[in-house]
């Protein structure tokens, strides 16, 4: 057997991890136009802060590709694949034959099409390339331009070097796609203690200088700046699945079945590249982050391994610690009517508790948990992402999943209920104690 | 393993983890003021049973860790924080299932139980005063009829 995987971050790393759970031998060759190998892209923000060193940002350790017998080509771009003919070319002008194939190519960060936007002292946060450009760039003032999590976080990273920043995001809240207004309000003012302006509902539209950004214009007023950061979203990077001909779904992401297979037999792919089954949605998404990448490549791996195993399906996952200052955590759908696909019958609430220093909103289809946002006490968080994950019904629950006295051992019932979906030992060890 | 006839929800386990793992004094009368407020691993719930990490086999704690601070022991399986490293992002708090990772008081590093894997011996089954706790092999319980 002659594995190839192409990419080298989570999905990657991962489905090398389950590859040699199963197959000890086989030959796995690795391909990745980063140069650094092993970092966690999630983590580049604790770069440009100076929190982090380059070492630091590794997820595994130096001698991983040895450990794991990989042969590791780092540097080197995957330029086209012949899914037919089971081979693939390289930018070394190299052809590599295989049996089995991942692609984990990743996501790549979108450059909105603003007039000036090829100016020095604009750049994207997405490499480890980007990582070092902005670290570089020398400056006072800086405008982040889009409020998703690396762009609020680009912001803290510049601060933190005594950098002014401005965040501008074109819709009305920060963090859109993971918070509702209320949430967004509470990690707004945190984000502006830290002395951050956070203009919302404003849109760039162009940039002055001459060779060199010194302004953002927007609808409202001209920002002037010695630097900006792109933040505004990533897509799946599909160039040599498109080539390939592989089917692609509506969000443009490589579509994958269960096993992680794409549509060309023995061609699998995982992480913010793969569009699967979202579970809080009902409805096919792609969902961007680490562990749905690390879940997906585990999957990937076992199936390209000869192990059957069946991915339940994704669901969004956002953290944000001490980075930014405030716990909050949120999965799934943040309001009923962001969910894809609904019938007639179906039934959804939404449930909301606020205290002075905490939000916490559950999210519910037909009783079953889709999205939770949990703001300023996070605690147990993690009992709502498996009850989103087994979509159980918790109707006869709420009072004990809103309340602060929610634990695991309280939920038995729940479990005992659908014990079917529970099967794994763990949750079985401790149903079998009769509590 | 925890034997749900013994616990009788003393919280004794909770105490001595906290004084033993997390104070820095290790003596109860001096770890009940100490700031930051010394926060156990076990955690009893319901009624009344000490929780603590299952040290799952597939363990989505291992997989939503950014920067491979969440490890598992090659040899023993238990899976532990490597504190040094954590950088208090709680992807593990948003994924365990057993709720049983969390901050520390100080909101500086995730705190879960390690089954005090450099100590031998874990505290928690050490000073139960039922015998509730008790250290015995995983596939025993699993065979242990309540």
């Amino acid at each position: 057997m002659r594995y190839i995987i192409v990419g080298g971050s989570a999905a990657a790393i991962s489905a090398v991890e389950s590859i040699r759970s199963q197959d000890h031998e086989s030959l796995i060759d690795l391909f990745s136009d980063e140069e650094t190998p092993l970092f966690s892209r999630v983590l580049l923000p604790y770069y440009v802060a100076e929190e982090l060193s380059k070492p630091l940002l590794n997820f595994r350790t130096a001698d991983f590709f040895d450990e794991n017998k990989v042969a590791s080509h780092m540097g080197v771009k995957v330029t086209s694949l012949n899914a037919a003919a089971k081979t693939i070319r390289t930018t070394d002008g190299q052809t590599y034959a295989f049996d089995k194939l991942l692609l984990a190519t990743g996501g790549k960060a979108i450059v909105p099409p603003i007039p000036g936007i090829d100016k020095e002292g604009i750049s994207t946060l997405k490499t480890m390339a980007d990582a070092e450009r902005i670290y570089n760039m020398k400056g006072k003032r800086a405008v982040v331009i889009g409020a998703g999590s690396i762009g609020v976080e680009a912001c803290i990273s510049l601060t933190r070097r005594g950098i002014k920043a401005t965040l501008l995001e074109q819709l009305g809240q920060v963090m859109p796609t993971v918070f509702d207004a209320e949430a967004a309000e509470i990690v707004r003012k945190r984000i502006e203690d830290l002395g951050i302006d956070v203009l919302t509902g404003e849109k760039a539209l162009k940039f002055t200088g001459d060779k060199r950004v010194t302004g953002v214009v927007t609808d409202n007023r001209e920002l002037p700046c010695d630097m900006v950061v792109l933040s505004v979203g990533v897509r799946p990077q599909t160039e040599l699945a498109v080539q390939a001909g592989l089917t692609l779904g509506d969000m443009k992401g490589i579509r994958v079945d269960e096993t992680m297979m794409t549509s060309a037999r023995d061609v699998y792919a995982a992480g913010d590249v793969a569009e699967t089954h979202d579970i809080a949605r009902n409805a096919w998404f792609l969902n961007a982050i680490w562990p749905c990448a690390f879940e997906q490549g585990h999957f990937a791996g076992l199936n390209m391994a000869g192990q059957k195993s069946a991915y339940p399906g994704s669901y969004r996952r956002n953290s944000i610690g001490n980075f930014i200052g405030i716990p909050a955590i949120s999965m799934g759908v943040t309001h009923a009517e962001s969910c894809a696909m609904t019938s007639d019958e179906d039934e959804f609430r939404e449930i909301r508790v606020r205290t002075k220093d905490s939000y916490k909103k559950l999210v519910l289809r037909n009783g079953k948990i889709i999205g939770a946002i949990l703001v300023g006490q996070t605690q147990k968080a993690g009992l709502m992402s498996i009850l989103l994950k087994k979509q159980v019904n918790v109707a006869d629950s709420i009072p004990l999943l809103m309340s602060d006295r929610l634990n695991f051992m309280d939920l038995l019932p729940i479990l005992r209920r659908n014990a079917d979906r529970f099967s794994e030992p763990e949750y079985k060890e401790l149903m079998d104690t009769g509590l | 393993m925890v034997d749900k006839e013994k616990c009788t929800g003393c919280h004794q386990c909770e105490l001595w983890c906290g004084t033993e793992i997390a104070s820095t004094s290790r003596e109860l009368a001096r770890a009940i003021n100490e700031e930051p407020h010394p926060a156990p691993r076990v955690y009893v719930e319901g009624k009344p049973f000490a929780l603590q990490c299952r040290h799952c086999e597939s363990a989505p704690c291992l997989d939503a860790c950014p920067n491979g601070t969440m490890r598992r022991d090659p040899e023993t399986g238990l899976i532990y924080v490597n504190e040094p490293t954590c950088i208090a992002c709680w992807m593990c708090v948003m994924v365990c299932p057993f709720g049983i990772i969390n901050p520390s008081s100080s909101m500086k590093v995730a705190i879960k139980c390690d089954r005090c894997r450099n100590m031998g011996y874990p505290i928690c089954a050490e000073v139960c005063p039922t015998g509730a706790l008790s250290l015995v092999e995983r596939k025993d319980y699993r065979k242990k009829k309540f």
